[in-house]
């Protein structure tokens, strides 16, 4: 137990301080978050819907697609000098550098939306006063979800040295479940559900907030436990 | 063998269309009752359960392949992924035929649209993953099988968040004669029939390309 | 204790069409230091990578004193260092914070005394707190041989060390491994400079073909022949 946390700890604070060092990862994530929120928040100018409902939306697709560039990185950098060969020859188990990479992607995440949550509360004029506690729950859950999925798929996709946008579309469509039930709760508490809306049209919920944090939770637990169990499966060659 | 197989294909196949058409014949919508259209649920349905149970083959083959490092297992898994992606899109097309003549609408965020809609992505992705990687076989058909495990792990996630979602149109079809029952149960036999013969037609061309690799160590 | 410090069983191995090795038997005794030579494309660098875990034979298995690589994998690591192509050091952590790291990986106890010892020996402790990123390519294979050294291994593998050292960073590195056999370690090494390896190694074999066709003592060899063409005169033994 005390190797596993050793371990962990070198694993975790290595990529940390890789990547405060580097500079690269959190500049361009935060401006691809601030672009796609100016983007939404100038098409809203024109929607009847108005911010309660494009706000919180435009929220999650800034931090699923600037998500997307952290995961990335996760293992580029081990891609550099072969590193990737020094953490597998070292007695160390594969999954804890799974479970520390994966710290290091939910750590980056949460970083970008302590800076993107404010724009966007302010950019759409939204009003987060009595549901903070829920907010932070909800995104940490959502960081998790995106996290566990990828990590496990930017080994893929760095490790095998697959050109393309594979990693994007590898966990877009595992995430696909994850987008209702986020987008829901994210809406719930904006106050972006209408009680005239409910039960019709493409906006329209059945079920509860509750509900849909507990599917949340579901997915993060199920997701990160088999990603741990098949992450030694792609970093062996 | 297989071309009997393939003969009894083809004999249920026309004999679930032609008890389809004639005595198991499907009332059209309320707005048009002559029309055929609602027939297509003879093939939609089948189509959408042999592309699920594709899905449930790659698992095996994904499962089977980490464990034993077999490659019959990752023959298999492409197999059924090719084969699956197939009738996931027969299944989408008819489908999207069906909703368009019942509710006027092609497609709309409905439980059951939407988790066909996924399940041909996750098939889509799978393939895309299987030509774009580089690297020894051993490691190709690894990774494949890893992500044929996360998806399908994915397929009760789709399903349950999908119920978030109100289910606006519900069919509400039933069989109202022993004749329809019979139609949709030969149906359902043909595809599986010649499902499975697609798989093992396309397991035989990849099985013969592995072999040829193998014959370096002779 | 077992004496075998590497054992090779029947290993095989392909990549796609192209055999690399052919049923290969080797083994290494404790405290010997062995010299694999080969042309290029011999299969040196994957058998070495056998040897180390990170390739999986396509038949056959390897041992680490008695140790199977895959089923006692932990254990059969923690006895191991490692050299290769690159240096497999992270460019944006200093010199220090690199070691630092791979001590703790490998669970070295009272790291900080160690590290200092292999900063004085490996003649990088100037560059201590300079970045990995910024150092020269002497000076990063000296880094990634105090990496390879920080958990004080039985069995040190080196893939072709010598490439793109001067003179002065080649006579510290043959010091630094003869000291290491001295020390009852064992070395296995690949290298184009056969000089160079006979001088470091006891023990010689030549990997042709995807097969040994060479294993002989250093002591046996004439080193100027072997270094003109090693396979000739390796068959030319035969």
């Amino acid at each position: 137990m005390r190797y596993f946390w050793l371990s962990f700890k070198a694993v975790f604070i290595k990529d940390i301080v890789t990547e405060l060092r580097a500079r690269q990862v959190l500049p361009t994530m935060i401006v691809l978050g601030v672009l796609i929120v100016w983007i939404l928040r100038m098409a809203s100018e024109t929607a009847s819907a108005g911010a309660v409902i494009i706000g919180p939306v435009s929220l999650w697709i800034a931090i699923l697609f600037s998500g997307l560039l952290a995961q990335e990185r996760s293992f580029a950098t081990e891609q550099q000098q072969d590193c990737i060969c020094g953490l597998l020859l070292a007695p160390v188990d594969e999954g804890t550098i799974y479970l520390s990479k994966l710290l290091v992607n939910v750590v980056m995440l949460c970083i970008f939306e302590v800076i993107i949550v404010p724009i966007v509360v302010v950019a759409f004029h939204l009003d987060i006063t009595a549901h903070r506690p829920a907010l932070i729950g909800v995104l940490l859950l959502g960081n998790i979800g995106l996290s566990s999925v990828g990590t496990l798929f930017s080994a893929i996709v760095e490790l095998t040295r697959t050109r393309g946008a594979l990693l994007s579309i590898l966990v877009l469509v595992i995430l696909m479940p994850m987008m209702i039930p986020v987008t829901f709760a994210l809406l719930a508490i904006f106050n972006g559900i209408d009680d005239e809306l409910a039960g019709t049209g493409a906006l329209a919920f059945v079920g509860s907030f509750k509900a849909a944090v507990g599917y949340m939770v579901a997915f993060d637990a199920i997701f990160v436990v088999v990603c741990w169990l098949l992450f030694p499966f792609v970093v062996k060659e | 063998m297989r071309r009997i197989l393939l003969l009894a294909a083809f004999v249920l196949t026309l004999s679930s269309m032609w008890i389809a058409l004639t005595l198991g014949t499907v009332e059209g919508p309320p707005a048009n009752p002559e029309s055929p259209v609602r027939n297509i649920i003879y093939i939609h349905v089948p189509s959408s359960i042999f592309a699920l149970f594709c899905f449930v083959a790659l698992l095996t083959g994904s499962v089977g392949y980490l464990i034993t490092s077999k490659p019959g297992w990752d023959i298999l898994a492409a197999a059924s992924a090719e084969v699956g992606a197939i009738f996931a899109i027969i299944s989408n097309l008819t489908g999207s035929i069906f909703s368009r003549a019942e509710w006027n609408i092609w497609w709309t965020p409905s439980p059951r649209l939407i988790f066909t809609a996924i399940l041909l992505l996750l098939y889509i992705v799978y393939l895309i993953l299987r030509s774009s990687l580089e690297g020894s076989a051993r490691r190709k058909a690894r990774i494949c099988a890893v992500f044929g495990i996360v998806a399908f792990i994915d397929v009760p996630m789709v399903i349950i968040s999908a119920r978030f979602i109100p289910d606006i149109h519900r069919p509400g079809f039933s069989f109202t004669s022993s004749w329809q029952r019979a139609a949709f149960f030969l149906s359902m036999a043909a595809m599986i029939l010649l499902g499975s013969l697609m798989i093992s037609l396309k397991a035989e061309i990849l099985r013969s390309k592995a072999r040829l690799e193998e014959q370096t160590f002779s | 204790m077992n004496d075998i410090a590497i054992n090779i069983d029947s290993v095989s191995k392909a990549f796609g069409t192209r055999l690399v090795l052919k049923n290969i038997n080797l083994a290494v005794a404790a405290r010997q230091s062995v010299l694999l030579c080969g042309v290029n494309g011999a299969g040196k660098s994957t058998l070495l990578n056998i040897i180390a875990g990170l390739l999986q034979p396509d038949r056959g298995s390897v041992s680490l004193s008695g140790c199977n690589i895959n089923k006692y994998a932990q254990r059969a690591k923690s006895q191991l260092g490692v050299i290769l192509h690159k240096p497999m050091v992270y460019p944006e952590l200093t010199v220090i914070e690199n070691l630092s790291f791979f001590a703790d990986l490998y669970g070295v106890k009272k790291s900080s005394d160690r590290i200092n010892e292999l900063l004085e020996e490996a003649g990088i402790w100037a560059y201590r707190n300079d970045r990995a990123g910024i150092l020269s390519h002497g000076l990063l294979q000296r880094l990634a041989i105090a990496r390879a050294l920080v958990h004080s291994p039985k069995i040190l593998l080196a893939d072709e060390p010598f490439t793109g050292l001067d003179t002065g960073a080649c006579e510290h590195l043959i010091s630094i491994l003869t000291n290491f056999a001295d020390n009852s370690g064992t070395v296995f090494m690949t290298s184009h400079d056969t000089h160079i390896g006979l001088r470091c190694c006891k023990r010689v074999l030549v990997l042709d073909k995807a097969s040994l066709i060479f294993d002989a003592d250093a002591g046996d060899v004439d080193a100027a022949a072997f270094s003109r063409d090693f396979v000739a005169y390796a068959g030319g033994a035969e």
